[in-house]
């Protein structure tokens, strides 16, 4: 699992790839706690970029929950996208997609958080 | 710390100490089931997707019920998480009597044995100060009447609460029509409860399917 974050003028752009598992959780989330606070210091947004994510678990879910969590706190948007259909099929049966933005792609994401 | 199966089991305690009807659902047994998977799940030894459980750590947890039901996971084949719940369901009383061991010990529950029309035996288990079942049913308002995204822990006590029928101890069915597009939509956010709906589900249709089968 690695995650790679991009700053971009009104986004954050948080790149995860591989296998977000309970041994990738809490590195993945002290990541995204940290993008989300860089992000809110500077009012952007953030969007988890699937494109490369292979797997997530039920462990790895909470991190996007969490993620989700600390930015409405914040008052900032959130979205994921592109989500590979492995991981979309969880998102789905997990009712995940009820609760958090999905977008088809970055620049979905993008024009809808960075308008 | 009270964990997750805990919660559950002090919803389904009226306030006179009786346990809801609702606890008598074979839906009861298999939350309590799916609850004790969950809070392995977050205790860090358990990790699960779509197709099965993956026992992450088997150090015991030193709670009984949790610590029975991860002793057969580690010793039992790749399973779903309904069917490690289904696999587990002739388990359910046991991790009930467990957990109320727990809830007496520390005190939250009393035991009082009484007897029903002299012959009967009625057991009643009155709580202290109703402190923590408290806490747990202003958690689950609260995410039901707010806009908040929901907690880890809140989303999986109101999805097993819902799953177990277990709102209906304290909301009026009125109540909980009109909520149950928040419940649907906050509550259960989580592989764990998903799977204890999907047992729950498949229970239901075994218990139809033999009713409904002429034995000859």
């Amino acid at each position: 699992m690695n995650a790679m974050i991009e700053e971009l003028p009104q986004l954050t752009c948080v790149k995860a790839s591989g296998r977000l598992d309970f041994e990738a959780s809490s590195g993945f989330q002290t990541q995204m706690e940290a993008a989300v606070a860089g992000a809110a210091t500077r009012g952007a947004a953030v969007v988890i970029d699937c494109a490369s994510l292979e797997y997530v678990s039920s462990a790895g879910l909470r991190v996007f929950l969490v993620a989700a969590r600390a930015a409405k706190a914040a008052n900032i948007g959130f979205a994921v996208c592109s989500l590979v259909p492995a991981v979309k099929e969880v998102f789905e049966v997990s009712g995940f997609g009820r609760i958090i933005d999905v977008q088809a792609d970055f620049a979905a994401a993008s024009a809808k958080l960075a308008g | 710390m009270i964990t997750l199966p805990e919660e559950l089991l002090l919803l389904a305690v009226e306030d006179d100490g009786r346990i809801a009807y609702t606890a008598g659902l074979p839906g009861f047994g298999l939350a309590i089931i799916g609850a004790c998977l969950a809070e392995l799940s977050v205790g860090g030894r358990l990790d699960a997707d779509l197709s099965g459980v993956r026992v992450v750590s088997t150090t015991p947890t030193g709670i009984a019920a949790q610590d029975l039901v991860l002793e057969a996971l580690a010793k039992g084949p790749g399973r779903s998480i309904s069917d490690w719940i289904l696999e587990l369901q002739p388990r359910g009383p046991e991790l009930v009597a467990a957990t109320l061991g727990i809830l007496t010990q520390r005190g939250i529950l009393a035991q009082q044995d009484q007897r029903f029309l002299w012959v009967l035996k009625a057991r009643r288990y009155p709580m202290k100060d109703g402190r923590e079942q408290r806490e747990a049913k202003l958690r689950i308002m609260e995410l039901l009447l707010s806009e908040e995204l929901p907690s880890t822990a809140d989303t999986v006590l109101l999805g097993f609460a819902a799953a177990a029928q277990l709102l209906q101890g304290f909301l009026s069915s009125a109540e909980i029509a009109r909520l149950e597009h928040r419940i649907q939509q906050v509550g259960g956010l989580d592989l764990f409860v998903r799977g204890t709906e999907e047992a729950i589900r498949a229970d239901a249709e075994i218990r139809a399917r033999a009713f409904m089968t002429p034995l000859f």
